[in-house]
């Protein structure tokens, strides 16, 4: 498969994973290495005083996956903007996936606090990769102040309801300039590979794989759709039309008319 | 006795157990500091800067880490 490019660093997999919400850190990194996947997304919370025991990411080989943490939980830019230079320090990159949700019911982000988060965040050096609803204008006013993806929403975040924003993320993808990464609502391998038909750059799941009965074997079935996705659409997809077209020839039926 | 407010919460010292930097502070509560990164009083501090960073009464900790999420 090509290579996904984000801010010059090059990956072979399309795949980005959350770590949120699996049963235990062993099924976690099991279901990261069967997924393929190469960027790897984790959240910043207060250490746990009470428990010496809540490191759950030590699981993770950082040597194999780029670390993307994200700013959940930044109701503000303001917010973001703290959580994502604590981030920094915890990693030594400068990498951020940005998200604003101040709404806690649909987890739907907030564009405008996002744009202001993004000025800032870009201007300080940092390789912003946001999160948003599928919109088309914004995409463009981030991708104009500097960020290295769009990664707009299929459907809200751990929904597992699909592409319910199909005709934007269409629109979205014809006009990116950056790599557009369709991200939450993804709730089956065929929702990720029909964003990958469409021409997304690459998807990123987590509830999905993590909730799943069995998350190692279904991360392995995101991997294939993906790649099946992306393959796809690098192939040009046959046309599309109301009538039937015989696959097979008119002619030379053992019929006498 | 000295109170430090860490993670949201008042935490009282005798003045012999005040822990006299972050490095300190880290040891007393058994938190592994490779994966830590502080906020004292708004200012993030870099791990490297842990073991020469004073601590003094009434200041605000922020111990931050990794955690799972999507």
């Amino acid at each position: 498969m090509d290579q996904l490019i984000i801010a010059d660093r090059k990956f072979d997999s399309r795949l980005l994973i959350g770590t949120g919400k699996f049963a235990s850190s062993k099924i976690m990194a099991q279901a990261i290495e069967a997924s393929g996947s190469q960027i790897v997304t984790v959240a910043l919370r207060r250490v746990d005083i009470t428990n010496q025991n809540d490191d759950m990411l030590s699981a993770i080989d950082r040597s194999k996956y780029l670390l993307l943490p994200n700013t959940s939980g930044a109701r503000t830019a303001d917010e973001a903007v703290r959580l994502s230079r604590l981030a920094r320090a915890a990693t030594g990159i400068n990498w951020v996936k940005l998200e604003v949700t101040p709404d806690p019911y649909y987890l739907l982000p907030d564009p405008i606090e996002t744009l202001k988060a993004a000025e800032i965040l870009v201007k300080d050096g940092f390789v912003v990769l946001p999160y948003i609803n599928a919109d088309p204008i914004l995409s463009k006013k981030l991708q104009d102040a500097g960020t290295a993806t769009v990664m707009p929403l299929a459907s809200p975040i751990g929904s597992n309801q699909g592409l319910k924003t199909r005709a934007a993320l269409e629109i979205i993808i014809e006009q990116a300039t950056v790599p557009v990464v369709v991200d939450a609502g993804l709730g089956l391998p065929s929702h990720a590979a029909e964003a990958m038909e469409l021409g997304a750059d690459a998807v990123l799941v987590n509830t999905a794989i993590a909730t799943a009965a069995d998350p190692v074997k279904m991360a392995e079935a995101f991997k294939l759709a993906v790649e099946a996705g992306r393959i796809a659409y690098l192939s040009g997809a046959a046309a599309e039309s109301k009538k039937a077209s015989a696959s097979s020839p008119l002619t030379g039926f053992l019929r006498n008319e | 006795m000295s109170v430090l407010k860490i993670n949201g919460k008042d935490k009282s010292f005798e003045e012999d157990s005040m822990p006299a930097t972050l490095t300190d502070l880290l040891r007393l509560m058994k938190v592994d500091s490779a994966t830590v990164v502080a906020e004292l009083d708004g200012q993030i501090i870099e791990r490297a800067n842990f073991a020469t960073t004073p601590l003094k009464d009434g200041q605000t900790i922020e111990l931050v880490r990794f955690a799972p999420g999507g």
